[in-house]
């Protein structure tokens, strides 16, 4: 493959780039005030944790619960990983294999489960089937709520696949199963095992499913140790586990992920390859997408409705226009700061390899892990220091940006190393500037993937609950808040037109997610405006 | 060129700096004629309490600032702000909470004359809080089920009820129940109970809203829980239900009365203004309000109790220090060692 010779020559040519560039010293500034800005829920679980005593620390470790804190925690990982890769991996698949008109709104029924926040999935299910609790329950209700991830990114490879592999395959005599282990899994493994990270450690730092069905894992007994406790020495403790878990399967997947490295070919996208055409197997394979969007999404949207039926109450129009906008408002601004650190981040390691870069990464992917109520309380600790940022929108929106930061990293790090180097280097060569070729040549190539890292991060901060209880401003209510403070009544029914909202909210960038033709199409018109310049 | 790549990085700055912060600015004069608006910690959740603050706002010409949470995690907030708290009064669902905060010494000490407007024992010992209103820990259960009642609180241990009942362990009222119980009956005998309990598999819950909605569904028969939580349901399905609230034989401690209450933060420049909001609270006709709405019971005395419920006096209440609900600490460690948090 010539692609990749090439790639590799220029690599080695790029490396001993100009470190005194304006480019690298701003990337290289940017990645330390994050490591900084990023290190502050450690210091804080640290330093809450150093007064326990031994004998604490092992009242507290050493007891029965710990092994079912352990049991249920890994359970739920295992159990979710496996139905989120099996479902999310195999629904890409089936879409990509399959050739029909509508593949458009399959995409979408695929991805809209996103839109909705945990609890109010749970909520509903629990609403219906009194009997819905337990880890199954909670492990049944995350994979349907993670898997749009891993579908996604599934999906995304899937298009990427070589289609002349497939055919030369084909022709030499590989059945239709041969071809898919042999030559197309190979090519989608790297981007399943980064998205089901992501999962695993949205898994970790899940509070509104595992609370509602009754689950004791980590960020669910961290949580009710804040509550029962004004003493927070337990809960740290907890949180130091908790962050080392997460860094030992970051640790673990990075191992795997090596392996794995699959070939960038720079073939077209392909948004089909027929593989499957039986008109049987086409309908079978669709009715396990609508059968799953059954069960995601009209069940939640059933109670939802029947809920705001059956006691309808005047709804405080005024109250949900001003929670819908600041909800907008501070995700907006949540995930703008995401790219903002994400892409000098993701500069520097690619452009360096330096280790405090890779580093940062790290402690940015364990941040995604923690439980809003650490990060929230730990920016309480060190933001009521400053009055005049204590409470803000700023404060805010950057907590949402590092808790969700580690969406945006993999897509824009991704996207941006899949530029071929030789590109910046004849850039440089012409003697344009680092930044200018960073501006010209790498921001609108990496464009989608920065793109699918916004709307990721602005997603999720829609939904954002714990840490939003505690640094909104006074008086400044979102989506989010409005449902959970209706819902601790038990009155769903006033939270129901919130939770329609949010939800409806939720559904734009989810919808734009949905539609990767869409998002490729519209870099490549910028990429070509761009050569016209 | 260059100014349009650093774009991202100028809106960071531009946020960070630009995010409102409306707690800045704080009145200096503590008279009650200058302040324009106080700021409040509410525990108590907004379907609740917010007539109450409206009419306050309306009557005083001070706006309030109002930030709902969980008490304790609100608490939990305070004591990690300090001395830089935005907040001027902490308004809480129980007494545990604001305990912990006066402990730490950033509630100031209330003037008698709110103090002296309640029975010293729905008062904190040092006068850093006042109770606002009283809630009775009762046990909920279904007529048509239940024939035998239960007298006292460890009859919930006997096996007649095993599998049965329901239990809210890391709601604070349940875990404010376990405080007292050992503040009443000793370490040995309340861990004993608590195991008996643990042994006798009763259901568990998030909240107790949810082990009422579980009587009516006919999960369980019976649940340790809170007066008001039948009506609450009730009103949120918007129909009767099949749960009624039991009371314990007079004086069983299963019949505590704990309460929500309020207190003034130290840092807060604007005490008096605060106190007069205490002082509304605590006014005859808001208290009648809090019982015909919020159906909790009235700490002045002679105010009737919620309709279909026993008045105050007559509930058989035990006497239980409400200022030691604060030392949480130990019913936490309780709660970890028979594995329930």
């Amino acid at each position: 493959m010539p692609s990749l010779d090439i790639a590799a020559e220029s690599r080695i040519e790029a490396a001993p780039m100009k470190k005194t560039s304006l480019l690298h010293r701003g990337s290289l500034a940017l990645t330390a005030l994050l490591l900084a800005l990023a290190g502050i829920p450690f210091f804080y679980l640290f330093q809450r944790a150093s007064g326990a005593s031994g004998s604490e620390i092992s009242a507290l470790l050493f007891r029965e619960k710990t092994l079912s804190i352990f049991f249920n925690t890994f359970s739920l990982i295992f159990l979710v990983s496996l139905g989120a890769v099996l479902i999310g991996a195999g629904f890409a698949t089936l879409l990509y294999a399959v050739k029909i008109t509508r593949s458009a709104l399959f995409l979408l029924l695929a991805t809209l489960p996103l839109a909705i926040p945990s609890y109010v999935f749970t909520y509903s299910w629990i609403a219906i089937f009194p009997w819905f609790r337990g880890i199954w329950a909670a492990a049944l209700v995350l994979t349907f709520s993670t898997m749009p991830y891993i579908f996604l990114a599934t999906y995304a490879a899937l298009r990427r696949v070589d289609l002349v592999q497939i055919e030369v395959a084909r022709s030499l005599g590989f059945n239709r199963l041969e071809v898919f282990t042999k030559i197309v899994l190979p090519q989608i493994r790297g981007a399943i095992g980064a998205s089901l990270l992501l999962v695993i450690l949205y898994v970790l730092s899940d509070f509104g499913a595992v609370s509602l069905l009754g689950v004791d894992t980590f960020t669910r007994t961290i949580q009710n140790l804040y509550k029962a406790s004004f003493d927070r020495q337990s809960a740290a403790i907890l949180g130091l586990i908790l962050m080392f878990i997460a860094a030992t399967i970051i640790l673990i997947e990075e191992r795997v992920h090596k392996k794995n490295i699959a070939s960038n070919s720079s073939v077209r996208v392909q948004s089909s390859a027929s593989l499957i055409t039986k008109p049987m197997a086409k309908l079978a394979s669709l009715s396990l997408i609508v059968i799953y969007s059954f069960l995601a999404l009209a069940l939640p949207a059933y109670v939802l409705t029947t809920r705001m039926i059956a006691n309808f109450q005047e709804i405080d129009y005024p109250a949900l226009a001003s929670a819908t906008f600041n909800t907008l408002l501070v995700s907006t601004f949540g995930a703008i700061i995401a790219i903002a650190f994400a892409l000098p981040l993701s500069w520097t390691i690619i452009a360096t390899r330096s280790r405090f870069a890779l580093f940062t990464e790290k402690v940015v992917l364990i941040t995604h892990a923690l439980p809003g109520v650490v990060l929230g309380l730990s920016l309480v600790a060190f933001g009521s220091k400053i009055s005049w940022l204590y409470q803000s929108v700023g404060l805010l929106s950057f907590a949402y940006a590092l808790l969700f930061l580690a969406k945006a990293v993999g897509n824009t790090r991704a996207s941006m190393e899949k530029i071929p180097p030789i590109l910046k280097e004849v850039s440089l060569t012409l003697g344009v500037s680092p930044l200018s070729t960073f501006r010209k040549i790498t921001l609108p190539l990496a464009a989608p993937g920065i793109w699918v890292g916004f709307l990721l991060v602005l997603l999720t901060a829609m939904k954002e609950l714990p840490a939003t209880l505690m640094l909104r401003p006074t008086g400044f209510e979102t989506l989010a808040v409005e449902i959970w403070s209706a819902s601790t009544l038990s009155q769903f029914n006033q939270a129901a037109p919130y939770a329609f909202t949010l939800i409806a909210l939720a559904a734009i960038p989810t919808f734009i997610l949905s539609r990767p033709d869409r998002i490729q199409q519209e870099s490549n018109h910028v990429e070509k405006e761009r050569w016209r310049e | 060129m260059l100014k349009r790549s650093i774009i991202p990085v100028l809106a960071f700055a531009l946020l960070a700096s630009a995010g409102c912060s409306p707690n800045t600015g704080g009145n200096t004069e503590d008279s009650l004629e200058n302040v324009s608006e106080l700021t409040i910690y509410s525990g108590r959740s907004e379907a609740f309490i917010a007539p109450f603050f409206a009419e306050f706002e309306a009557e005083s010409g001070i706006k309030l600032n109002i930030r709902y949470g969980d008490s304790a995690e609100l608490a939990a907030q305070i004591l990690e702000e300090g001395s830089n708290s935005p907040a001027d009064l902490f308004l809480s669902q129980d007494a545990g909470a604001l305990g912990a905060v006066a402990e730490a010494n950033l509630l100031i000490e209330l003037p008698g004359d709110l103090t002296s407007t309640l029975p010293a024992r729905f008062l904190s010992p040092t006068d850093q809080w006042v109770g606002i209103t009283g809630r009775a820990r009762v046990f909920a259960y279904n007529p048509e089920q239940v024939s035998q009642l239960p007298k006292s609180f460890q009859d919930f241990t006997r096996s007649e009820y095993k599998g049965r009942f329901g239990i809210a362990p890391t709601n604070s009222s349940f875990q404010a129940f376990i405080t007292a119980l050992r503040d009443n009956i000793g370490e040995v005998k309340a861990e004993r109970w608590l195991r008996g309990i643990v042994a006798n598999s009763p259901r568990y819950y998030e909240k107790n809203s949810m082990i009422v909605e579980a009587i009516d569904k006919g999960d369980i028969d019976l649940g340790l829980t809170n007066h008001y939580y039948i009506f609450e349901v009730a009103k949120a399905l918007g129909r009767d239900i099949s749960v009624k609230d039991g009371f314990f034989a007079q004086g069983d401690l299963g019949n505590m009365i704990n309460v929500s209450g309020a207190g003034v933060l130290a840092s807060s420049k604007k005490a008096s203004a605060a106190n007069s909001l205490i002082s509304f609270l605590l006014r005859r006709d808001t208290q009648e309000k809090f019982v015909a709405n919020t159906k909790e019971y009235s700490l002045l005395e002679g105010v009737a109790g919620p309709e279909g419920l026993p008045d105050l006096e007559q509930i058989g209440a035990p006497t239980v220090d409400l200022d030691a609900l604060k030392d949480l600490k130990w019913t936490q460690d309780l709660l970890i060692k028979v594995g329930l948090l």
